[in-house]
C-alpha cells in the first residue's frame, strides 16, 4: 500500500474515505443477508432446506442423533459471507480513490445496524416478516 | 495535590495491572472449569468458552483504546492493530467454536430440545438472537483492522477516519457483550 510508505504524508496522498464506506457498507449487508435468509428459512420446511443447501459445504451443516448439526445456520452464513466479500471487493474497487462524507455514513451505518440487530428479535420481526410473506 | 497525578505512578500501575491479572484469571476459570464438566461435550464448550471469553477481555481492552482514536488524541497505532488483529482472530475463533457447539446444542436430547420443552422462550427468542448477533463482532473487528491497516500511519491526520474506525470498535463489543451475556444465560439454564 502506497500511503503505508509514509509517516508524514503531503496532500498529494490524501486518504480516500471510500474505502472505509466500502468495508462498513459490506458488513451490513451481510448482516441484512443473514436477517433476511433466516427469516425465509423460517417461513416453511421446503425454504428452510434451500437455504441449508448452501452450506452443505460446512463440516457439521448435516447430521442428527446426540451430536447433532449446525443446519440451516451454515447455509446464512454462506450466503452472508459471500454478500459480504463480493460486496466489499466490488464498493472498495468503486470508491477507493472517492471521498464519501463519514459523518453522515457513521449516522446511516448505526442507525441501519440497530434495525438489523431488532430485525433479529423476533417479537418485534415476526409481525412484520408474516405482513410481507402474505404479500406474496 | 489533584487525582490526575495519581494515575501514572508506580503503585497505581502495580495495583491496575494485579487487578486485571486477577480478574483475566477469575474469568477464565468461570470457562476452564467447563472442560471437567460431567458432559460428553465439555471439550467443546470449554474451547467455545475460553475463546468467547478471550474476545470480551480484549474487546473491551480495545474500548478503552478506541476511545483517545474518537477524541483526535494520538495513539499508538501500530500498537492498536496489532491488538484489533488479535481480537479479530480471537472473534472468529469464538464464532468458529461457536459453530462447533452449536450442533449438540441442537441435537437429540440437546439443550435446544430440553429448552423448547421446558421455557420455549429462551430459544425462540433469546438463542434465535444470540446466533446471529454473535456473528457481528468478528467482520466489524475485520474491518475496522483492514482499515488500520490499509491506510497505515497517515490515517492519524483524518479525524473523520479515525472516529469512525473508534466507532467500528466500540459497536463490535456491544454485540460482543449482548452475545456473552445471552450465552451465559443459556449455558447456566441447560449445559451441553
Amino acid at each position: 500500500m502506497e500511503l503505508d510508505q509514509h509517516d508524514q504524508p503531503t496532500s498529494e496522498q490524501p486518504p480516500y474515505t471510500g474505502p472505509a464506506v466500502a468495508a462498513s457498507l459490506s458488513v451490513l449487508l451481510a448482516f441484512f443477508t443473514l436477517m433476511v435468509s433466516h427469516h425465509i428459512s423460517r417461513l416453511s420446511p421446503g425454504l428452510d432446506k434451500m437455504v441449508h443447501s448452501f452450506g452443505y459445504w460446512i463440516p457439521g451443516s448435516q447430521g442428527s442423533g446426540p451430536d447433532g448439526s449446525i443446519g440451516s445456520y451454515t447455509g446464512k452464513e454462506t450466503l452472508a459471507l459471500t454478500v459480504w466479500f463480493g460486496s466489499w471487493l466490488l464498493f472498495h474497487l468503486l470508491w477507493r480513490k472517492q471521498n464519501l462524507s463519514l459523518n453522515t455514513w457513521t449516522k446511516v451505518f448505526i442507525v441501519a445496524l440497530g434495525l438489523i440487530t431488532l430485525g433479529f428479535f423476533h417479537p418485534l420481526s415476526d409481525p412484520i416478516v408474516l405482513f410481507i410473506s402474505d404479500l406474496f | 495535590m489533584s487525582a490526575g497525578q495519581y494515575t501514572h505512578d508506580n503503585f497505581s500501575k502495580i495495583l491496575i495491572r494485579s487487578q486485571v491479572l486477577i480478574a483475566l484469571l477469575l474469568l477464565l476459570t468461570l470457562v476452564v472449569t467447563d472442560f471437567w464438566f460431567p458432559s460428553a461435550y465439555s471439550l467443546k464448550a470449554g474451547v467455545h468458552g475460553v475463546t468467547a471469553i478471550l474476545a470480551v477481555v480484549v474487546g473491551t481492552f480495545l474500548t478503552h483504546r478506541a476511545f483517545p482514536l474518537i477524541k483526535g488524541m494520538k495513539v499508538n497505532l501500530e500498537s492498536l492493530r496489532r491488538w484489533l488483529l488479535a481480537a479479530t482472530l480471537l472473534n472468529l475463533a469464538g464464532a468458529i467454536s461457536g459453530n462447533w457447539i452449536y450442533m449438540r446444542y441442537r441435537g437429540q436430547d440437546g439443550p435446544r430440545d430440553w429448552i423448547l420443552a421446558h421455557r420455549p422462550l429462551f430459544h425462540n427468542v433469546l438463542m434465535e438472537f444470540k446466533e446471529f448477533i454473535s456473528l457481528f463482532p468478528f467482520p466489524l473487528m475485520l474491518s475496522a483492522t483492514v482499515l488500520l491497516y490499509y491506510y497505515g500511519l497517515p490515517i492519524q491526520i483524518r479525524r473523520d477516519l479515525c472516529k469512525f474506525v473508534g466507532i467500528t470498535i466500540l459497536v463490535s463489543w456491544s454485540f460482543l457483550m449482548l452475545g456473552f451475556v445471552v450465552g451465559l444465560i443459556l449455558a447456566k439454564l441447560r449445559f451441553v
